[in-house]
């Protein structure tokens, strides 16, 4: 086995489907746009290209940055911030919501998080990418690997919640993904300032995000 | 952790949700400190009929939406769940038993055994009397089966105590009970076999 082989298949692992982690249950607003005709089978790929590049580039890697990085105090406190960074009290919730279920997730599969992450989720405060970052630096995983586990769930995700939506096929999202591999590596390998803050940018699956929930199959 | 997490199953409409309402009066009158956890398929249908119902304060009641997956989240991810009564327990201390309701699937449908100790599925008459027949994990594998409706069994031509008895036999003797959910029938002994079978209480 060479020394490398280890992360990989860690890295395989926990971004697999079949991990449990209630990211399954999220849309992070696909199905609302679906609903509103701002996305439809043929731009599904364009869709999830640009949630790479606003909301995971601009927040989730940022955020989940500051997860991996920090400890005790300081990765509570980072929880604060990125608390504070999110305007809209629904994204809030469930961003909190899913973190949650990582945080269940990580106790049943004993995966001992750091006492920050802890105690922010006790204030209610433990934000899904901030725990995902400490979550894969407790597994073994380095930074660079992190993020790319993180930006690969994102599109694997978007893409699941699409086929259960009855908008996309199996076949013609793995098709997809094959064509967003290049940017997943592109983006991911973009390793944030360790003074970078998320941007409070507002795309428009943040307006999505913020319809009522009636009708809604997902969390999000 | 100290709560019993019992999972309730079965098809959409088999009656539930109809078994929580009635169960929850015979709980209260017994004193086991309860909480619901619903997996409405839309929604929070199936909580806001709970909540309003009384029996139980609102806050004792949450939803977990199912992202179109009423299976997976009580089988291959059940963490959404897992959280949920993982928050319930830290705010109720002394809470007895969680009950988690399914969204309604098919007869395939089973609890994983990472979230509830114990788990019943719901079918009715009124899905016909071949049902047992079908088998299905849910059917075999509950810890208890209940076959809810027996009051339409005239209704739908179904011979009800044959119904039993082959539900009985396919589940190789395990506990097969009859209700009228909607009469509060039968319920009492649901209740009964919970508390002799997991909260010995
Ligand atoms: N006749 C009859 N109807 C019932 C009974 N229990 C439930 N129902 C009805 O069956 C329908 C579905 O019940 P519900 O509890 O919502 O089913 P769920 O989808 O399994 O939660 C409702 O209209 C209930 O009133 C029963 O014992 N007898
Ligand atoms: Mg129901």
């Amino acid at each position: 086995m060479s020394a490398d082989s280890l992360p990989v298949i860690r890295a395989m692992q926990l971004a697999d489907s079949g991990f449990p982690s209630g990211v399954f249950a999220f849309s992070w607003g696909l199905e609302s746009a679906l609903a509103d005709g701002q996305v439809d089978r043929h731009s599904l790929c364009d869709w999830v290209a640009t949630e790479l590049r606003t909301r995971w580039h601009g927040f989730d890697r940022v955020a989940l940055a500051g997860g991996h990085r920090l400890s005790g105090a300081a990765l509570a406190a980072w929880c604060e911030t990125i608390d504070t960074m999110m305007p809209v009290e629904r994204l809030r919730r469930d961003s909190v919501q899913a973190g949650e279920a990582l945080f269940a997730s990580a106790r049943a599969v004993r995966i001992a998080l750091d006492p920050g992450a802890t105690e922010a989720e006790r204030a209610g405060t433990g934000h899904f990418p901030v725990v995902h970052g400490d979550f894969l630096r407790a597994c073994g995983l380095d930074l660079p690997t992190a993020l790319m586990t993180s930006a690969y769930g994102m599109a694997r995700g978007a893409f699941s919640a699409a086929v259960r939506l009855g908008v996309s096929g199996a076949i013609a999202t793995q098709r997809d993904l094959l064509t967003l591999a290049p940017l997943l590596a592109e983006l991911s390998a973009d390793i944030p300032d360790d003074d970078a803050l998320p941007s409070g940018f507002m795309p428009l699956s943040d307006i999505a995000l913020m319809r009522p929930r009636d009708g809604r199959l997902f969390i999000n | 952790m100290t709560a019993a997490r019992v999972g309730i199953g079965g098809p959409v409409g088999s009656g539930k949700t109809a078994l929580i309402e009635a169960m929850l009066r015979e709980l209260a009158e017994a004193g086991i400190d309860t909480a619901v956890i619903t997996n409405d398929l839309v929604t929070d249908e199936d909580a806001e009929r709970l909540r309003k119902g009384g029996q139980l304060p609102p806050e004792r009641v949450r939803a977990v939406q199912a992202g179109a997956c009423p299976h997976t989240v009580i089988r291959e991810d059940p963490t959404l769940n897992m959280a949920a009564a993982d928050r319930l327990e830290a705010e109720f201390p002394g809470l007895d038993l969680i009950l988690l309701e399914s969204g309604g699937d098919n007869l395939a449908s089973t609890f994983s055994p990472d979230l509830v100790d114990f788990w019943m599925f719901v079918i009715d008459v009124a899905g016909g009397d071949d049902i047992p027949r079908k088998k299905g994990p849910g059917i075999l594998q509950a810890n208890l089966l209940v076959i809810n409706k027996a009051d339409l069994a005239p209704h739908v031509g179904v011979d009800f105590p044959k119904m039993l008895a082959e539900a009985t036999e396919v589940r190789g003797g395990g506990a097969v009970l009859p209700t009228v959910c909607r009469k509060g029938e039968g319920v009492a002994e649901v209740v009964g076999h919970l508390r002799r079978e997991v909260l010995f209480k």
